[in-house]
């Protein structure tokens, strides 16, 4: 869901900007510290972000009709989690807007915040929630995903709604029923497209644990003793 | 995505200009285009930067109109919205859907009409910033600037990589579409998942032997850049004042002025 360039009026666009880049500050200390640590990890965020941006150049089948794509921002959330999506996110953004022509300049403040920011999180924290209380790997991928991705599409809900409240002046019953048509109108597209997203992801990591599961153990995302019990092998 | 907008940019005759000067070229129109509060100046932005772009540019006037088409699905959701529901003016237009009244109010339409036209021009602009400079000479524009040297080496290494990437992604595409893969919807979606999950363990392993290559030549976390000095040419400079000043111009005079 991405906020085209130009849509955001004056106040907002900036605002957006302030909330986001503090969290990206944090996000790119973090990663300085995983870096120097240990060093072979900045190749491998690179192949990881460059990932994220085909996976989600990539059309999905899609059930309505309308153009769409996954985020591949809720496997980065599970894999590195969220600090560092973030910054793997606004660097993809920020191609997508100049190679194409997804997104835009003025507004990637705003689309960081839905899809690099608040996607992430509440992936990651549905992920882990979802791990301590044992439920099957691959539910918990499929949950984490397409509950990232809702989480996404009600925050671009809100930064619309916000701008655009009805009535034309910012109150609290305007931005209600500002948002409440936001929401609905992208409902449509939104609530297939992440379950569908969800599935897809959980197939991958299903074929992931199957072919090369060591890169997760390794990565700290499951338990060896998980994973054995996934691929039907008694320890 | 067969061909990303790179491509092109790496062909144009605008290229080899001053990065700077397109840089803040783009700029300007994305803020005054924003800030403008009617439809007027965005859209005498949007003409201008289009004009450069497959003028001069020389990007081909078929591409430009399709990718101008593109986006326009968002765009119309969301400038319906604010048309139905903001506004408090006269009412233009009201019928019944469904038992739910619906009305297109003065105001309401005004605000659409603006946030279309700022859209249109930011998105002109942009077009103008991909079609005219590929990411590689931005490289170095980002390094005159004080980002943390981390993230700049992240995107230049990502930006690398997106090709080669791609290229695998539609290869694997196409072999899994002749087995029809994607022939119905169940299969697309496992299909999907193979794509994926193959993608990412490629890319894992290509990580791997990055490292590997880029450790065994000395790397030390700082890849060096090779900037081409391009001095600005007096043409150039007298063409975009005059931009600047005319679309300055009809920001202030256009201030105030609504269309309906």
């Amino acid at each position: 869901m991405h906020i085209m360039e130009g849509f955001l009026p004056s106040p907002w666009w900036q605002a957006w900007f302030a909330v986001s880049i503090p969290v990206i500050m944090y996000g790119i200390y973090k990663m300085n510290k995983l870096v120097n640590e240990k060093r072979e990890i900045l190749p491998l965020l690179a192949v990881a972000g460059a990932f994220v941006f085909v996976l989600s150049s990539l059309k999905l089948p899609s059930v309505t009709g309308s153009c769409s794509h996954p985020t591949g921002t809720g496997v980065a959330a599970i894999i590195f989690g969220p600090a560092i999506s973030a910054v793997l996110g606004t660097i993809v953004l920020l191609y997508q807007a100049l190679f194409l022509a997804h997104g835009g300049l003025t507004t990637l403040g705003a689309n960081v915040f839905s899809m690099g920011i608040v996607g992430p999180v509440v992936a990651y924290l549905v992920y882990k929630a979802g791990m301590k209380a044992n439920l099957n790997f691959y539910i918990v991928v499929f949950l984490a995903t397409a509950f990232g991705d809702w989480a996404t599409y009600v925050t671009t809900s809100v930064e619309l709604a916000l701008a655009y409240p009805a009535g034309g002046v910012l109150t609290v019953a305007g931005f209600m029923s500002s948002f409440g048509k936001f929401a609905t109108v992208f409902a449509v597209t939104q609530v297939p497209l992440a379950i569908m997203e969800g599935a897809i992801s959980a197939l991958l990591f299903k074929y992931v644990v199957n072919v090369k599961s060591d890169i997760l153990i390794e990565m700290k995302v499951i338990e060896a003793a998980v994973v054995k019990k996934l691929r039907g092998i008694s320890a | 995505m067969t061909n990303i907008l790179d491509d092109y940019a790496l062909m144009s005759p605008l290229r080899h200009r001053n990065n700077w000067l397109k840089l803040v070229i783009v700029l300007f129109g994305l803020l005054v285009g924003v800030s403008s509060t009617s439809p007027i100046t965005p859209l005498f932005i949007a003409l201008c930067m289009s004009f450069t772009t497959v003028a001069l540019g020389r990007a081909p006037l078929k591409l430009y109109l399709k990718l101008l088409l593109a986006p326009v699905g968002f765009a119309l959701t969301g400038v319906v919205i604010i048309a139905f529901f903001s506004g408090s003016g006269q009412e233009l237009l009201s019928f019944n859907l469904a038992g739910y009244p619906l009305s297109v109010r003065a105001d309401g339409l005004e605000l659409a009409l603006l946030v279309l036209s700022r859209s249109l021009s930011g998105m002109c602009c942009l077009y103008f910033l991909s079609l005219t400079t590929p990411m590689i000479e931005l490289f170095a524009v980002l390094k005159a600037t004080r980002l943390p040297e981390s993230l700049i080496e992240l995107s230049m290494l990502i930006y690398r990589y997106i090709f080669v990437f791609l290229d695998m992604a539609l290869s694997i595409k196409y072999a899994q579409t002749v087995r029809l893969g994607y022939s119905n919807f169940r299969r697309s979606l496992n299909s999907m998942g193979m794509l994926g999950s193959t993608l990412f363990i490629r890319s894992w392993e290509q990580g791997d032997k990055l490292f590997l290559a880029m450790n065994s030549r000395c790397y030390d976390g700082k890849m060096t850049l090779f900037e081409v000095h391009r001095p600005v040419r007096a043409i150039e400079l007298l063409l975009t004042s005059v931009y600047f000043l005319s679309a300055l111009a009809l920001f202030y005079f256009t201030k105030n002025i609504s269309i309906i």
